[in-house]
């Protein structure tokens, strides 16, 4: 049986942690002054390096590599803490803003510190209300004990942090779209380059982090590199030689939902499988998993021949998935994959923020047509298709075969991939947004076009037994992965 | 200077072109929507995507191949790059505009565009010069696969001139910058999010418009529409564009000289629409400009001469009309006669006036009439200027060309006019109101001749009116503020019998004995080069399209 491995949510049911005094019982900005006393700026921001901590906000990039993009001789510099956590299934932020905003506060501090920054902006979702509230109330106490503001800790350095309530737009929590929202314009996703490093909030150079990321600073600096690196896998990337090192080390806050026993977040070393979690979160609700949405909606989803995929960045998007935000969503055999695909797409289509073309109108278009299928309007005309696959020489292309597809499911795919082309991993859209929207809605159709062929045959919802609703992994090439490694080296 | 492969074609661009201009620069069409030269670049049509080629990461140096991700044309620019960066050794950059990858790009944008697109191009204004049609018809599927419901937005009255259909709009958001980079007014704006966004105007909740789209440059936003969504009230429904003839001009109503193209048929001036000069207005117009045409088209305009019976003004042929002022000239001292120029008038006309004061009628006197002062209006990038005459400049420097003596205008020239006994007057240009020393001068003038294209307070004073043209019914050059020296173009013919107004001149100067022979426009625009400062190279030819800048003195 898998432990919680608490690190960032270690004190977060102690009561009152929410005040500077219980906080700095519990080593509250003692490690902001050991980074103060003991590293320089340049230490700290090798130490993330080092430590290969990734951003837990989605993309899971490098943080230190990120940092080092920042060029250093153009200020001011700002930090935007990206605290607009809109993803569905997702909900490990809020109990850091709402119980333990002083971790968030030192870890701004680190981060200042280190990229030699004095204003930050702290983007927060505006159905935080309770969120923003304790935050507010944490940096007012911060300022009164010194630790923010003009000379913090009578070391010389201004670091001020401001909160801003977002307006409730999913698009927000996107950096660039964030910073356009922050600055007080309609929040739409900027074209890059120039990426915020270079060119961000008030065209300066921006550190864009999540909470949870922030968050995971005071650990890096409190306990040392070599305790943070011990959490997690390391893998070794076969494409380069000798193998890349690519770490998935520390934490990280699982949200865990549907049909377990005991939903809610739980904290865990990075590289855990999913049927471990599902462990973890009181076992599975029902008879079997139907399937696992791993990163939150927009990750492609997993079906229960993947229950062994590990949870961590480099194994999902070897599984052609991502981990995303970490919001895990489970599903039983009473779940029809066809009505969750359509409820995910209702998101999208609202949530889209209309800037540039494909994405404006194609994925109310998706959403339609999922709707027309699950209300019983789909074609049953079929067309004959080349049928892609994995070749004869392993790579991924058309195999010279042809298959018989449902029109619509065709127009399905066809449609979102022309938003975003999930088998290139290419997008034309302004933003990652389009392949938010064409990952799910091709994933689950391919995985599971059994339930999407039977709506479209019966006229109706049906949900399939679990072996006949899933597509076998051999059959289908939303399985496929990108690369395939020849051995992943596990330290 | 830098070196792009675009397709197969080597060419040569100017450091920070993007490649959408780089390719119109050789004849390589690159679809956009939003992408417009005057404004900024957002990017968000994804129209106008093209292939880059870059050196593939773990390759052997010099290996290039397609970038993973189309880059978009208007945003990708391209510069000078160090040696050590050239791709195949010596290009800069290396784009492909027709690769299969682009094809299936520009193809499945166009799809999405002509989703909630109405087919209703046989109703609206835009078919026949639409982007969308044009592209969907070059670039775009043969048949739709959306079975889906359309989004039918409201259709909107913006302003005194702009309509929106909503239906058409492809959200490029032109407008929107228009209105708050060119104009800075910033009266638009997108509402609503998604695909239920709208381009509109601030409203209550109710409804009602809290600002209106009415600034002086709203018509521009019509022009840089690249869809019928934004369609102008002037021009609605009045003719489809392919009916129209196009000719190169300049607009009159104000000392700027914008670059216009007049769209005619033969009954009339059905619009007016900006062209790009890069000195002067750039992209732009002003809508005194854009829909000040009126005029033209009046049916009030002279058509025949007139002449003073019994305090009445009768109509009468040019063979009489003519001889009453010869007759009237002949007799006259030198000393009584005043001749007074226009600064609506072209350089050509002016000319011929002062050839004919100068060398027939021996007088000094000329003088200068114009439309008085309006309103300046400056925009962040355009400026509406005060002189409401197209030609002030020129009028002046050639009326006063031939002896030293100045220009009379103002107090000075209404002073002259109260004491002399013949003045020949020309005007032309819209409709002007006398002031009240204006009109007391020209009453104690003896014998008024006036040329002029409307009736008006001037004209009702004369004892003979001649019928004048406007500026689409005569060629010639005009002189604007900043020294430019531009052509405008007959279009259409003038109404009834009137004439050109060098001609009118002319004929008088013929009758009184002189051997004034112009054949045309041109030849007396080689007689200004030769003979007036400033006008050195200013023949037809070397002016053209772009027009020349007066040169030093």
């Amino acid at each position: 049986m898998v432990e919680e491995k608490r690190i960032l949510y270690e004190h977060l049911d102690v009561p009152d942690i929410n005040t500077f005094d219980v906080f700095r019982q519990y080593d509250g900005y003692k490690r902001f002054e050991k980074a103060i006393a003991e590293y320089q700026p340049d230490d700290i921001a090798k130490m993330v390096m080092d430590s290969g901590l990734k951003g837990r906000g989605g993309a899971g990039f490098s943080t230190g590599l990120k940092w080092s993009f920042v060029p250093r001789d153009i200020k001011p510099c700002y930090l935007c803490c990206n605290a607009d956590e809109s993803e569905p299934g997702t909900f490990s932020n809020r109990y850091v803003l709402e119980k333990n905003p002083h971790l968030l506060i030192e870890g701004i501090l680190i981060c200042c510190y280190a990229m030699g920054i004095e204003t930050t902006y702290v983007y927060i979702r505006g159905e935080f209300t309770l969120g923003k509230k304790m935050l507010d109330a944490a940096i007012k106490e911060a300022y009164e004990k010194g630790y923010l503001g003009k000379d913090v800790c009578g070391t010389g350095l201004n670091i001020d942090i401001y909160t801003h309530p977002g307006a409730g737009a999913y698009i927000c929590g996107e950096e660039t779209g964030l910073i356009e929202s922050l600055e007080g314009k309609r929040g739409q996703p900027r074209n890059k380059p120039p990426f915020p490093a270079v060119e961000g909030v008030f065209s300066k150079p921006t550190v864009v982090q999540n909470v949870e990321t922030l968050c995971n600073l005071p650990f890096i600096v409190g306990n040392g590199v070599e305790w943070y690196t011990q959490m997690g896998p390391t893998y070794g990337d076969t494409r380069f030689d000798p193998p890349k090192p690519d770490p998935n080390t520390g934490t990280k806050l699982y949200c865990i939902s549907g049909d377990v026993n005991e939903p809610g977040v739980y904290e865990l070393e990075l590289g855990l499988t999913c049927s471990e979690l599902i462990e973890v979160a009181g076992g599975l609700r029902g008879e079997e998993v139907k399937a696992v949405i791993p990163g939150g909606s927009s990750a492609p989803i997993l079906t229960h021949y993947e229950l062994d995929t590990r949870l961590d960045f480099t194994s999902l998007t070897l599984a052609k998935s991502m981990l995303g935000s970490g919001g895990i969503i489970v599903m039983n055999e009473t779940r029809n994959i066809v009505d969750c695909l359509l409820n995910i797409m209702k998101f999208y289509a609202h949530e889209s923020c209309g800037q540039c073309t494909p994405c404006r109108w194609g994925t109310p278009w998706v959403r339609d047509i999922v709707q027309r299928i699950a209300d019983g309007g789909g074609r049953p005309d079929t067309i004959t298709r080349p049928k892609f696959g994995v070749t004869e020489s392993g790579r991924w292309g058309d195999t010279g075969e042809t298959e018989e597809i449902y029109e619509d499911l065709d127009l399905l795919e066809s449609v979102a991939n022309n938003i975003a082309n999930v088998d290139t991993m290419t997008w034309n859209t302004i933003c990652v947004f389009g392949i938010a929207v064409s990952w799910p809605a091709v994933s689950y159709m391919r995985k599971f076009r059994p339930e999407f062929e039977a709506a479209i045959r019966e006229g109706k919802l049906v949900t399939l037994p679990v072996a006949e609703a899933t597509v076998p992994p051999e059959e289908n090439y939303a399985y496929q992965q990108r690369f395939i490694p020849k051995e992943l080296e596990s330290e | 200077m830098a070196l792009i492969k675009l397709n197969d074609l080597e060419i040569e661009v100017e450091d920070g072109t993007n490649i959408v201009e780089a390719a119109r620069q050789h004849g390589i069409e690159v679809p956009h929507y939003c992408y417009h030269p005057g404004l900024s670049r957002p990017a968000n049509c994804r129209m106008c995507l093209v292939e880059p080629y870059e050196p593939i990461p773990g390759a052997p140096p010099g290996t290039i191949g397609p970038a993973r991700q189309l880059a978009t044309g208007c945003t990708t620019t391209v510069r000078s790059a160090p040696p050590e960066r050239k791709l195949e050794d010596k290009y800069d950059a290396i784009v492909q505009t027709d690769s299969p990858r682009v094809k299936k790009a520009r193809e499945d944008i166009l799809e999405f565009l002509l989703v909630h697109h109405p087919l209703d191009c046989p109703v609206c204004d835009q078919a026949g010069e639409c982007d969308l049609q044009d592209y969907s018809y070059r670039h775009g599927h043969d048949k739709s696969r959306y079975l889906e419901v359309k989004n039918v937005p409201p259709k909107k009255d913006l302003g005194p001139d702009v309509l929106l259909y909503s239906t058409r709009c492809v959200v490029c958001t032109r407008c929107i910058r228009f209105a708050q980079e060119v104009s800075g007014t910033g009266e638009l704006g997108l509402i609503n999010r998604g695909s239920h966004d709208e381009i509109d105007i601030p409203r209550s909740h109710e409804g009602t418009p809290l600002q209106l789209l009415d600034n002086k440059l709203a018509g521009n936003v019509v022009d840089i529409c690249p869809v019928g969504a934004l369609i102008s009230k002037d021009f609605l429904f009045k003719s489809r564009p392919w009916f129209l003839e196009k000719a190169n001009s300049v607009c009159t109503g104000c000392s700027v000289g914008c670059n216009i193209t007049v769209e005619y048929k033969a009954d009339g001036i059905y619009r007016i629409k900006p062209r790009f000069h890069e000195d002067i207005n750039q992209h732009w117009i002003c809508d005194d400009g854009r829909l000040g045409y009126h005029y033209v088209n009046s049916e009030d305009r002279l058509q025949l001469p007139l002449k003073r019976v019994d305090d009445e003004l009768t109509t009468t042929h040019w063979a009489d009309a003519l001889s009453v002022i010869t007759e009237q000239l002949s007799e006259a001292e030198a000393d009584d006669i005043v001749i007074i120029g226009s600064a609506q008038a072209t350089n050509e006309d002016n000319y011929v006036l002062q050839q004919f004061a100068h060398d027939v009628l021996q007088t000094t006197q000329l003088g200068l009439f114009g439309h008085p002062l309006g309103e300046e209006h400056k925009f962040p990038q355009f400026t509406i200027e005060a002189d409401k005459n197209p030609n002030t400049a020129g009028a002046r420097t050639i009326l006063g060309s031939a002896n030293g003596n100045a220009v009379l205008e103002g107090d000075t020239l209404w002073k002259k006019v109260s004491g002399a006994k013949i003045v020949y007057l020309v005007n032309g240009g819209p409709e002007r109101p006398l002031e009240d020393t204006e009109k007391t001068a020209l009453e104690n003038v003896d014998f008024l001749i006036v040329q002029d294209v409307l009736p008006s307070e001037v004209t009702q004073l004369a004892d003979v009116v001649l019928p004048g043209t406007t500026f689409v019914e005569k060629d010639g050059t005009i002189t604007n503020s900043t020294g430019w020296i531009q052509r405008i173009r007959k279009t259409i013919d003038p109404p009834g019998e009137a004439r050109v107004d060098w001609e009118i001149t002319q004929q008088l100067a013929k009758q009184l004995g002189s051997e004034m022979n112009y054949r045309f426009a041109g030849e007396i625009a080689i007689a200004i080069a030769e003979n007036v400062t400033g006008y050195v190279d200013a023949t037809h030819q070397n002016i053209g399209d772009a027009g020349i800048k007066l040169a030093d003195s």
